[in-house]
This record gives structure tokens, C-alpha cells and sequence, in this order.
């Protein structure tokens, strides 16, 4: 209970701003150590829609936004990374969306039935991990929000469920969690936020 | 049929793709062997035997990296190896070694001051070997597909199936990594990595299931598993970045702030000792090694005597590099004062300085050195003509001799000769003047050449000074 205080106090702590954009409540948080948060909220449900970071290396270059929630839909512009290679969209599409009592995540392009696709929890690395019995996709991934709280994942509280070409996996909010995030709400709903067109500047 | 037979054409147009031939191209190395004796000739370079090994010497100090902040000087008459010694230094020390060569001219820029310039190069210097965290892509190729457009011109475009016991992704490819991965030869069946930042492609080997492939291969081909997980990785790697590429880094100015701001390419000095602090910081915690580097300064009697006096003070740093100068001047003034001083250096400079002299070459070296020139710009040429080219480099300049390689080989090719013979020889010398014998003629023309009526008393001083 303490440790899940903690990401409050974090979040307390931080500089923020915040602005009401498209029916959604944006918060940027630069932490302590530097790194940068974004969380969009909905402002009519609180439902939290996307959760990015964004943090510098160890020479100090900047990095792109890594999505923990929400995804990014912007294509990369030409000349940069596409001159490289990038993921073809045919690919299964991993992203995580949450509902209000569980983490969900939906992996899109995802053909093959249910069967096929097996799940399983590694304690060690606090990792949960997807397989796939034809060995086409495979997935290795972490709760931050349990990490951050110090919970343990149980198998158990995890279900999967297929249909349109999605795989959905649940994984039902532990009671700490919950009690967590109703606090985060009432904490960012004191932050006073600027409306669109409202800007801070004076033109000269 | 015919689109392949166009690929073939296309890709053998890219590989043999020429490289320019440079003043010092032919330089490989040092020429020295284990107990840095000077080999006579070896790895382009000829003779200067002991130049060649004091060089050496001041190499394995380099390649010790214990020892900062010590300058050399190699001084000699024009057309004696000077800059050839520096870069096969250079080329002796390898990749991960920094290596600066600048000329003495070059610091004076209205971009930036004279110390911010050597500021710089002397940062340029320095490596820094540290962890990066990348993200890489490990895999084994199951297909890799690539599209030429129906019109023939136009990017290609392309698509790579990796695998690993796992899983399969298709990735799309751009322009660059088509050419890298025809570059490599990529194929089926090849375990390779790509650092998805830089899009370095590393061949790990062949996959073992293709072990039994009637493939032609190499004895040396490697047989590796295909790997486990997931395709893309966090992993840590080791590289060498400059102490000025992490000040450039961390300069910039964030956000849409960077738009307004005027890039003088003046680095602050709280940046520079922000960095310091670091650097120092991580080796503390074994985090970085620093890799000292060379820094060559060629020309360097064109620095003034402000320069200089900066120099003094940033050879003492303990994170300075080994400083290599070359100069073809001897007693002469030091920019920017009136006084005499050998090779135009002030004597506080001269007596931190190592000095390595070379000497003239003589007949038999000149010969060898055109040979290698030959070799180099692909010049057939028969004895007697190299013969009559080593005189005229003996009486003229080696440079020039050189020079006359090949424009003689454009003669002898538009009559049609398969060598060059002494005739071409002859034809460009009597078509191209050297030094001396311009010097001549302008003594005897003199009289009609324009603003002749200026009166000349002051030109024979020949310093350009500004």
C-alpha cells in the first residue's frame, strides 16, 4: 500500500500543465528525474485514453515517445525512419487500452482462433507473455501500473477473449489499483488547465 | 527475364562504385614492423625510416592511452612525407581511435573564434566509449522480397520477413535499407541484426536448419541457432561517440525554442563543463573509458600567436589529446607579432614539443614513391619513361613529378598507346611548367605582364601576412 502511494507522491511532486483539447483533458508531467509524462483523460467518463513517456538517453539525446497506453497513429515522416524499415502494417497491432475495471490490451491482425494463442505469467521478470501455437506471434509484456503499486500478477485475474481479427486480454484491476487511480483523478482535477484558444501569449 | 537482367546491371553499377583518387590514398600504414623498425617500403610509404620510427613511437604511446596532452611536431621541407607520416598514423590506429585533421587556416572563421574552433577540434579528439541502450531486431531472414517500379526509375520498394523460434513479423523497407541490405547480400536464411536507429546491418551467420542447403559456400561461413523471443530487443552496446558530439547533443535548445535560436555553432562553456562533470562521473562508476584520440594540425604556422598561447594552456588539460603538428617553415615570424621563431612557433610551444624532422628523399626513393603513385592511378608506365620521371622529380619537385603521371597516361591514351613512354614524358613537360622554370619565365616577361609599372620593392618579403 505504501510503494502505491508512492507514484501518487511522484505525480504530486512533478510540474504539470494541463489543457482541455477535444473533449479531453491533457496532462504533461515532468517528473523528478527528468523523464516527461503525457495522460489524456476523458473529461466526461476519466476514462484515461493515452499514457506516453518520453526520456533521454545516457549521452542526453532525446528518444521518441514510448505509448504505454493508447497508440501512436501518425506514420513517420519520409527521409527519417522511413528510409529504414518500419513494421508493415499488416503486422498484429499490440496497444492497451483500459476500461474502468481492468487493464485491457487488443492486438489487432491477430487471424488466427483462440486456440491458438496460449498465456502465461513469468514472476521472475514480472512479465506476462503470449505465445502462439503456430509460432507467428509472440509477446512479452509488463503491468507498469502493478510495478509502480509493488503488486504481484496473478494468472488467474487474466482472460482472453477473440473475434474480429483481435485478440483482448483482461487483466481485473486489483482493489489497490482502483482505490489509486480514483486518487490520481481527484488530484489532477485540481490542476487548473487553460482552455483551447486561450494561449499564454501576447502577440507583439 | 529482361527486369532481371536490368537488376544485374543495376546492382553491378553499385558496387563498383569509384572511389576518388586522393594526394595520400596510397597510404595504408606506417610501413613498420613488430619492433617498429621501418620497413623500406611497406604500406605506401618510402623511406624516412627514422621519422617513420619516431612516429611509431609516438603511436604506441597513443595506443597506451595513459598519457595526455603531448604534442609532436614534424617538420620538414615541402614534398617530404610530412602529412603522408600524419595519415598513416592515422590509418594505423584504426576505427575506434579518434583521429582530427584540421589545417592551420582553418580556425579562422567568422563563424566562431579562434579558441572556440580549437575548442572544438580538440574535443573532436576525444572519445568517449560508453553503453548505449539500442533497440535492435534479431532475426532470421525468411524472405526478403524486393520491388523495382514499372517504369524502371523511382524508389524501390521492398518487403523482409524475419523470424525467430517464436515469431514472424513483415517489415516494410525504405530506400536506404534496400541499398544496405543488397549491400550485405542479405539472403534466406541468414541470421542478421539491424539496430533500428542507425539501420546497421550485422550478418551473424547462417541459420542451422539451412545447414543442408546445396549452397556454395565459404569455408568460413558461420552456423548460428535462430533466435529465441521476441524479434526486437533492448540490448546494450558499446560504441565511441566524441566529446564534441555529446556537447552538440546536449546544446541544442528544446522544443519549438530551437526555431528562434540563432546557431552560431559556439558551444556554451556551462554545456562543456556540464559534460566534463559527467564524463567524469561515469568513469568514476566504470560506466565510460575515455579513449584518447590524435588531433593533427597541418600547416600549423598559419595559427597565430593568441592560438598558441591557448594551446599551451589546453595541452595541459588531462583530458587532452595527442597533438601532431606539421609545419614546412623554418625561422620565420609567428603570426600576429613581429618576432623570429623556428618553424613560426613561439619557444615556450617548441620546448613542449617532440620534433620529428624529414629529410629529402633521394633518387632510388623518388622512384619507388612514382611507382607507388603509378600503381595507385592505375598508370602503366615503361622503365625508361619512370626513369626520366624520377630525374625530372629530382631536379623539379616530387609534387610535380606526380603530377605529370596522369596527365602523361591522357597523352599516351589519345595516341592510342597502351604505356607511358618517354615521349609522353616529354610532351607534358614541355606543356606544363614547374616552379622554376615559371619563376623564369616571369623573369624574362616580366616587362609585359599587367600593373608592371607598380614599382616591386616591397615583394620580397613572400610572407603573406594579413
Amino acid at each position: 500500500m505504501a510503494s502505491s502511494m508512492a507514484w501518487l507522491e511522484t505525480l504530486r511532486k512533478s510540474r504539470k500543465t494541463a489543457l482541455i483539447q477535444d473533449g479531453r483533458r491533457k496532462l504533461h508531467f515532468i517528473l523528478l528525474d527528468g523523464r516527461e509524462l503525457v495522460e489524456e483523460y476523458d473529461v466526461k467518463t476519466n476514462d484515461l485514453l493515452v499514457r506516453k513517456w518520453k526520456s533521454k538517453n545516457v549521452l542526453g539525446r532525446e528518444v521518441k515517445w514510448e505509448f504505454e497506453i493508447g497508440e501512436q497513429f501518425r506514420r513517420p515522416a519520409a527521409g527519417g525512419e522511413a528510409d529504414l524499415l518500419m513494421e508493415s502494417s499488416s503486422n498484429p497491432i499490440f496497444t492497451r487500452k483500459d476500461t474502468r475495471q481492468a487493464f485491457q490490451w487488443r492486438i489487432r491482425n491477430l487471424p488466427y482462433p483462440i486456440e491458438t494463442y496460449s498465456l502465461s505469467v513469468d514472476q521472475d521478470t514480472r512479465c506476462c507473455i503470449i505465445r502462439t501455437s503456430n509460432k507467428k506471434y509472440y509477446k512479452k509484456f509488463s503491468i507498469p501500473d502493478m510495478d509502480r503499486a509493488g503488486l504481484p500478477l496473478q494468472q488467474s485475474d487474466f482472460s482472453m477473449a477473440h473475434s474480429n481479427n483481435t485478440l483482448i486480454i483482461n487483466y481485473k484491476k486489483p482493489a489497490e489499483i482502483l482505490a489509486l487511480e480514483k486518487q490520481v483523478i481527484a488530484e489532477i482535477q485540481k490542476t487548473k488547465e487553460s482552455k483551447e484558444g486561450d494561449m499564454e501569449c501576447a502577440p507583439s | 527475364m529482361a527486369a532481371s537482367t536490368a537488376q544485374k546491371v543495376q546492382e553491378v553499377r553499385e558496387v563498383t562504385r569509384i572511389e576518388r583518387i586522393g594526394a595520400h590514398s596510397h597510404i595504408r600504414g606506417l610501413g613498420l614492423d613488430d619492433a617498429l623498425e621501418a620497413r623500406n617500403v611497406s604500406q605506401g610509404m618510402v623511406g624516412q625510416t627514422a621519422a617513420r620510427r619516431a612516429a611509431g613511437v609516438i603511436l604506441e604511446m597513443i595506443k597506451e592511452g595513459k598519457i595526455a596532452g603531448r604534442a609532436v611536431l614534424i617538420a620538414g621541407q615541402p614534398g617530404t612525407g610530412k602529412t603522408a607520416i600524419a595519415m598513416g598514423m592515422a590509418q594505423a590506429l584504426g576505427q575506434d581511435t579518434p583521429f582530427t585533421a584540421i589545417a592551420g587556416s582553418e580556425i579562422f572563421s567568422l563563424e566562431m573564434s579562434k579558441t572556440e574552433a580549437l575548442t572544438q577540434a580538440f574535443r573532436r579528439s576525444i572519445g568517449i566509449r560508453i553503453k548505449e541502450e539500442t533497440e535492435i531486431i534479431e532475426g532470421e531472414v525468411v524472405e526478403i522480397q524486393i520491388d523495382r517500379p514499372a517504369t524502371g526509375t523511382g524508389a524501390k520498394v521492398g518487403k523482409l520477413t524475419l523470424k525467430t523460434t517464436e515469431m514472424e513479423t513483415v517489415y516494410d523497407l525504405g530506400t536506404k535499407m534496400i541499398e544496405s541490405l543488397t549491400k550485405e547480400k542479405v539472403q534466406a536464411g541468414d541470421i542478421i541484426t539491424i539496430d533500428k536507429a542507425t539501420g546497421k546491418i550485422n550478418k551473424l551467420g547462417r541459420s542451422f536448419t539451412r545447414a543442408r542447403d546445396y549452397d556454395a559456400m565459404g569455408p568460413q561461413t558461420k552456423f548460428v541457432q535462430c533466435p529465441e523471443g521476441e524479434l526486437q530487443k533492448r540490448k546494450e552496446v558499446v560504441h565511441t561517440v566524441t566529446l564534441h558530439e555529446i556537447d552538440v547533443i546536449n546544446s541544442r535548445t528544446q522544443g519549438f525554442l530551437a526555431l528562434f535560436s540563432g546557431d552560431t555553432g559556439e558551444i556554451k562553456p556551462e554545456v562543456r563543463e556540464q559534460i566534463n562533470a559527467k564524463v567524469a562521473e561515469w568513469r568514476e562508476e566504470g560506466k565510460a573509458d575515455i579513449v584518447p584520440g590524435v588531433l593533427f594540425i597541418d600547416e600549423v604556422h598559419m595559427l597565430d600567436i593568441e592560438s598558441f598561447s591557448f594551446l599551451n594552456r589546453a595541452l595541459e588539460d588531462d583530458m587532452a589529446p595527442v597533438l601532431i603538428m606539421a609545419t614546412n617553415r623554418g625561422i620565420t615570424r609567428i603570426r600576429g607579432t613581429s618576432y623570429q621563431s623556428p618553424h613560426g612557433i613561439p619557444l615556450d610551444l617548441l620546448d613542449r614539443l617532440l620534433i620529428i624532422s624529414t629529410s629529402t628523399y633521394n633518387e632510388k626513393e623518388l622512384k619507388q614513391i612514382l611507382n607507388i603513385r603509378c600503381e595507385e592511378e592505375d598508370v602503366e608506365m615503361t622503365d625508361d619513361a619512370l626513369t626520366v620521371l624520377t630525374r625530372i622529380g629530382l631536379e623539379t619537385s616530387l609534387r610535380y613529378a606526380i603530377q605529370l603521371i596522369t596527365a602523361a597516361n591522357l597523352v599516351s591514351r589519345k595516341r592510342k598507346g597502351t604505356e607511358v613512354e618517354v615521349d609522353d614524358i616529354r610532351r607534358v613537360y614541355s606543356l606544363f611548367l614547374d616552379e622554376s622554370r615559371s619563376t623564369q619565365f616571369l623573369k624574362e616577361y616580366q616587362q609585359d605582364f599587367m600593373f608592371n609599372e607598380v614599382d616591386p620593392a616591397g615583394d620580397n618579403d613572400e610572407e603573406m601576412d594579413t
